[in-house]
């Protein structure tokens, strides 16, 4: 007998399946789908499905690579730029789990306009990421983040931005903080971002966007610090968050126990864990019907 | 493949919830009956930089309860920046007395003038199975003679060694307390040179080849409270030999679900692997010690 079918620390499966969770950060094979563009990022799929299962996720957003310069690998970028077919590998085998957000490319501004029009207006992704490392990775502080911005939300897109307030500076130049996002935030008061990790030091990270309404947080990425989720509840309100797996490099302990272990109501909980993505989806998803 | 469509036609039907979560402490008491459960890291009071929500050990108890964690190994927080140690271990000691699931590890300071009194009183007017290490805190390293000094007369004492090697990511520290993680790297030297001697590394995120130099070292035992990536666990267990990776939740800095939950999440530990981890290895420890 194996380990499946124990639930030490989660709620049961009925229980979480009411909860109906949307992961916003689903990282398989993040920085490269495998030189074929997608053996790769499907076998890490399927080393997180015994989790996905026993989370009961319905639906998790990762973030594919389209060929426009997010990976050094440049044979793989010609393969991905030239056959835009194995992108959508991922996509097609997990049809009703999988949503899709494509990983922009600050650095090449014409590339990634082209890329949202294929990807975002004529579908299936959703929206984009901005990576904080990496030969894409920018501030987001940066001129180049204006042009793109605005057609994302011409396209009603959602805009998951990597960020981290890393003790003593930043770990790469391409790194966006919290407090940069804010920035960019203030330009566009009525496109929504998302604050991916809550900036890692999430004290100083909930802090930073506390006064930029249309900024959300996303849950993933660090250790399950006790104190995190009450703290943003207080401090932005539980319809300012949106939880996020990084699975498989990080796991559902992890990522799910900080919402479920968190002093907060029920009903906060279900609002962080697929409610508030939901809305956050809607606008493009009602442009999709 | 799904279209925008179908999935605003599952976003849009979204039903009444009804209140859930607090039932889980029901189907965690019956796989409790199943696993018993050993947490061998857990502290108590104040965390320095932060207020904790279980850092009352009221609380901290009752949720290792309804978590179904049958003893708990428990340091203490003011091990790290007080000088006082004696006393710091005092309180401990009374603390952990009010609940029998918690066992007291005193924190020892081979930096600090007397430290052999407190390793003394440890064993004997505390009855501790143990003490615990902050040598990146408490400024020395593991090739350091007086840590090798503790280790043997702790060992001669038929009592174990944990050794925090982090507490906190280093990322996240507090600016002016930037404390990196314990250079475990001549760990193996000293352990190997003091027979009986058994050590448990506790938060780590260990990589080779540092973990197959430390696996290799009989009397090395690691814990798995900061253990991460949904397989990363069941990884560990295979990559060291049987019997010496030890459950550990780092609560209440970290909440103690998720180290419960990432014990089980692949589904690919086995009943008798699982139990192991969650518990018998813990047993076994104590056991060698006392026998």
């Amino acid at each position: 007998m194996n380990s499946e079918n124990v639930r030490l620390g989660l709620p049961t499966s009925k229980q979480l399946k009411e909860l109906r969770i949307w992961d916003s950060y689903f990282t398989p094979s993040y920085s490269h789908p495998g030189p074929d563009g997608s053996s790769r990022l499907i076998a890490d799929i399927e080393r997180a499905l015994p989790a996905i299962r026993k989370g009961e996720f319905q639906k998790l957003c990762y973030f594919p690579h389209v060929g426009i310069g997010t990976t050094s690998d440049a044979d793989f970028e010609k393969l991905a730029r030239t056959n835009p077919d194995v992108t959508l590998k991922a996509l097609e085998r997990w049809p009703d789990m999988l949503l899709g957000m494509i990983q922009l490319n600050g650095n090449d501004v014409r590339a990634s306009a082209d890329a949202l029009n294929r990807w975002l207006r004529d579908g299936p992704m959703l929206g984009v990421y901005f990576p904080g490392g990496g030969p894409a990775a920018l501030p987001c502080t940066h001129r180049n983040f204006q042009s793109l911005v605005e057609q994302i939300a011409e396209l009603r897109g959602v805009i998951m931005q990597h960020t981290w307030f890393v003790t003593g500076g930043k770990q790469s130049p391409g790194g966006s903080t919290p407090a940069e996002l804010a920035q960019l935030a203030a330009k566009f008061p009525e496109q929504k971002f998302v604050c991916a990790h809550a900036g890692g030091e999430w004290e100083r990270g909930i802090r930073a966007v506390q006064d930029s309404p249309n900024i959300l947080v996303e849950t993933s990425g660090f250790d399950s610090t006790a104190g995190f989720i009450e703290m943003a509840v207080r401090e932005l309100g539980p319809e300012r968050i949106v939880f996020g797996s990084h699975l498989p490099s990080r796991s559902l302990g992890t990522e799910l126990a900080k919402v479920l272990g968190a002093e907060i109501s029920d009903r906060d909980k279900q609002l962080i864990l697929g409610a508030n993505y939901r809305e956050l989806l809607r606008p493009i998803l009602a442009k999709g019907a | 493949m799904m279209n925008r469509r179908d999935v605003l036609g599952l976003a849009i039907t979204a039903g009444a919830v009804s209140a859930v979560l607090p039932a889980t402490a029901r189907s965690e008491a019956d796989e409790a009956l199943r696993f018993r459960i050993v947490d061998t890291n857990v502290s108590l009071f104040r965390w320095p930089f932060r207020r904790l929500p279980l850092d009352d050990a009221d609380l901290l108890v009752k949720k290792l309860r309804s978590l179904g964690i049958a003893q708990a190994w428990a340091g203490s927080f003011e091990g790290l920046l007080h000088r006082d140690l004696a006393e710091v271990n005092r309180r401990l000691a009374e603390a952990c007395r009010r609940y029998p699931e918690l066992i007291p590890i005193g924190s020892i300071n081979p930096e600090l003038p007397g430290w052999e009194e407190d390793l003394a009183s440890c064993v004997g007017e505390h009855s501790m199975p143990g003490v615990r290490l902050h040598p990146n805190y408490h400024g020395y390293s593991l090739d350091d003679p007086r840590f090798a000094r503790l280790l043997k007369t702790a060992t001669e004492a038929g009592r174990f060694v944990q050794i925090a090697s982090a507490m906190e990511d280093v990322r996240t520290q507090h600016n002016l307390v930037r404390v990196p993680d314990v250079d475990l790297s001549p760990l193996p030297k000293t352990v190997a040179g003091i027979p009986g001697a058994r050590v448990q590394i506790l938060n780590h995120r260990l990589r080779s080849p540092l973990l197959e130099q430390l696996a290799e070292t009989p009397g090395v035992y690691f814990d798995t409270a900061r253990v991460d990536s949904t397989d990363g666990v069941p990884k560990l267990t295979r990559h060291v030999p049987a019997g010496r990776v030890l459950f550990g939740t780092h609560a209440p800095f970290l909440i103690p679900n998720a180290a419960l939950i990432r014990v089980h999440e692949s589904g690919s530990l086995d009943e008798a692997e699982l139990k192991a981890v969650l518990g018998g290895n813990a047993d076994q420890l104590e056991g060698k010690l006392k026998a």
